[in-house]
Parts: structure tokens; C-alpha cells; sequence
């Protein structure tokens, strides 16, 4: 009997901390997403510097959850938004192609969306 | 590789405590859901031991999940007999008074020859001194003879054997098992003066000693040392 209950414990604490993980990853790549939406929009104003400081501040607060994102996610999905976050970085460092940069950081958005995504327990994704 | 050396062992260990925690059922009697269970464990295992990408919990926790669930749906089954005819089915008679039925062959898609060689195994050629062979759900088949083919006992002789009880064991290659000792109520006042008669003098010169229920002491030196 105690072995049902503990059976029964462990599988309501990985229901948990999946919905958790999920919910967190949501707000956490939200929040980057949103960062560098306003990045694009300073960019597009002529602001190139300080498009370059939040990007590289997103850049860092997707670093410092690196531990947590490679033991949770797929590596190479990491890999991808981090080899984006520096293409980005570099065509912000340049200051001279907007099509170029705004492509980029369209597609590290979308990186970001789908790692969030691919966590959410929606029908799409169990079927 | 070391990466992939520790993802082994970690995902090794896993799979161990996991089967024992399955029970002490031997591999060719697993029930259908043990086996399924066992197979899909091997296969969640062996992605993320070969795949450094994939997270180590990619594995580990479809592996602690399906554990839990079948802890739960053992529960549920010694619980309900109901459930347990549904998670494990059913015994068929295949066999009922020499006669084979071959409804229930049919309907456990055993051929006749599987059937044939089964008995072969049991030691039986001869269907008519069967009164039951029962197809197991463990995939065992179980065989009652006819009351005539049974081996006589000593019950119907009339006679009443000392029972002998389980033997435990006392010293297994050269090591003394004192919890079997003080068990069985001896001494080793009393596993010396054994040792003495048998002809050795310490218990790292024995291979195996038992001793049963009514006394009786079985005896195995070490090759070579006594």
C-alpha cells in the first residue's frame, strides 16, 4: 500500500513540475521574445546602440538559465537560439543592414516561440 | 564519452532499481504488461545513452512514469478481479479430459504443434493421460494428469515421512551466513565440531553447508583445500 502511495505521489510531482517547467519556459521566452520585438523597434528608429544592449541583455538571461534549458530541452534547439542570439548580436555590432538584421532576429524569435511551443501540453503536440 | 560513460551508468542503475521494484518475476514469466513495460523501458533507456542531445530526463522520466503506473495498475489489480482479468486475461483450458479444445487454441492462436511439443516438455506424449492442460497468462502451460497417471505418494501408502524442512545455508564459499546460523538456533560451538567431523578446521575451507529443518547437515569442501 505504501508503495501505491509513493507510486502515486512521484507521478503527481512530474505532472507538476512538467506543467511548472512548461508554464516557466512560456513567461521565460516571452519575455526574450518581447525584448527583442523592442530591439527591432529601436533599430527601425535609428537606435542601433541601445537595440544592441537589450538584445545582448536577452542574450545573458538566456545564458544564465543554460543549465536549466539543456536539461530540460533538446540541445540542439538550444544550440540554434544561442548561434542565433550571436548572428544578431554581430549584424547589431555592424549597424548597416536593417533587411538582414530584421530577418535575423525574426528567426530568432520563431526559435524562441518554438521552444516554448513544443512544451505546451496542447493536442497538436501530444498527437 | 565521458558524458555518454555517466548517462550509462546513471540510466543503468535506473533500470535496475526499476525491475526490482517490478518484483521477482523471472523474464519468461512476466504477465503481457510486464513484458511491455520491460521492452519499453530497454527502448526509453537506449535513445538518450546513445544520443548526447536529447536530455538525460527524456529518458528518466517516461521511465520513472511507466514505473509508477504500474505500480498503481498492480495496486488496482489486487484490488479488482475485474481489472486483473483485463490488465492479465485469463487461464485458458486448452486441454479437458484428454480431449484438446480447440475453441480456446483458436482463441489463443496456439497451434497444435505448439501445444504437442509443450506436453513433450512437461513429459507428456500421450493427450489421454491428461485430465486438464491449462494455457497460463504468463504463457506457462500448466498439466494435470489423469488421477491414474499421477506418481503415487507416501501419503497413499500410508506412510508419514519426517518432513525436512528448508535447508538453509551456513557457510557459502568459505563465508559464514550468521544470520541463517542463529536462524536454524545453532551455536558455532556447534558449526566447529561440524567442521571437525567433515574434516576441515575453518570455514573459509568449505564450499557449501546447509542444514535442514530435522538436523541434517549437507557438507561441500573447497577443491584443493581440504
Amino acid at each position: 500500500m505504501k508503495q501505491t502511495w509513493i507510486a502515486a505521489a512521484v507521478l503527481i510531482l512530474l505532472l507538476a513540475a512538467a506543467l511548472w517547467s512548461g508554464l516557466y519556459l512560456a513567461q521565460f521566452t516571452d519575455s526574450l521574445t518581447s525584448t527583442l520585438y523592442q530591439a527591432q523597434g529601436m533599430v527601425e528608429k535609428g537606435s542601433w546602440e541601445d537595440a544592441a544592449r537589450v538584445t545582448e541583455n536577452a542574450q545573458r538571461r538566456f545564458q544564465d538559465r543554460s543549465f536549466y534549458l539543456h536539461v530540460t530541452l533538446r540541445h540542439n534547439d538550444i544550440d540554434a537560439v544561442e548561434t542565433s542570439f550571436r548572428e544578431v548580436e554581430q549584424l547589431l555590432s555592424h549597424r548597416e543592414r536593417l533587411g538582414e538584421y530584421a530577418a535575423a532576429n525574426a528567426r530568432l524569435i520563431t526559435q524562441l516561440e518554438l521552444l516554448a511551443e513544443s512544451e505546451h501540453p496542447s493536442l497538436h503536440n501530444i498527437l | 564519452m565521458t558524458v555518454t560513460l555517466i548517462r550509462t551508468v546513471i540510466l543503468y542503475l535506473l533500470i535496475i532499481v526499476g525491475l526490482r521494484l517490478l518484483g521477482k518475476h523471472q523474464l519468461g514469466e512476466l504477465e503481457p504488461s510486464e513484458l511491455v513495460l520491460a521492452l519499453i523501458i530497454a527502448d526509453l533507456a537506449s535513445v538518450p545513452m546513445q544520443d548526447n542531445g536529447i536530455p538525460l530526463l527524456s529518458g528518466v522520466i517516461p521511465i520513472l512514469v511507466l514505473l509508477c503506473l504500474d505500480l498503481l495498475l498492480s495496486a488496482a489489480a489486487m484490488g479488482s478481479v475485474k481489472f486483473r482479468a483485463l490488465m492479465c486475461g485469463r487461464p485458458s483450458i486448452v486441454v479437458e479430459k484428454g480431449a484438446v479444445v480447440q475453441e480456446e487454441l483458436k482463441k489463443n492462436r496456439f497451434t497444435i504443434d505448439e501445444l504437442m511439443e509443450e506436453l513433450r516438455f512437461k513429459g507428456y506424449t500421450d493427450l489421454s493421460a491428461i485430465e486438464y492442460a491449462i494455457l497460463e497468462t504468463s504463457g506457462q502451460l500448466s498439466v494435470l494428469p489423469r488421477a491414474e497417471e499421477k506418481p503415487l505418494t507416501a501419503a497413499q501408502f500410508g506412510l508419514t515421512p519426517q518432513e525436512t524442512g528448508l535447508p538453509a545455508v551456513l557457510i557459502s564459499d568459505g563465508r559464514l551466513l550468521e544470520h541463517n546460523l542463529k536462524a536454524r538456533g545453532y551455536e558455532e560451538n556447534w558449526l566447529h565440531k561440524q567442521l571437525i567431523d567433515h574434516g576441515v578446521k575453518r570455514v573459509d575451507q568449505v564450499f557449501l553447508l546447509t542444514v535442514d529443518e530435522a538436523g541434517t547437515v549437507y557438507f561441500a569442501p573447497k577443491e584443493g583445500r581440504a
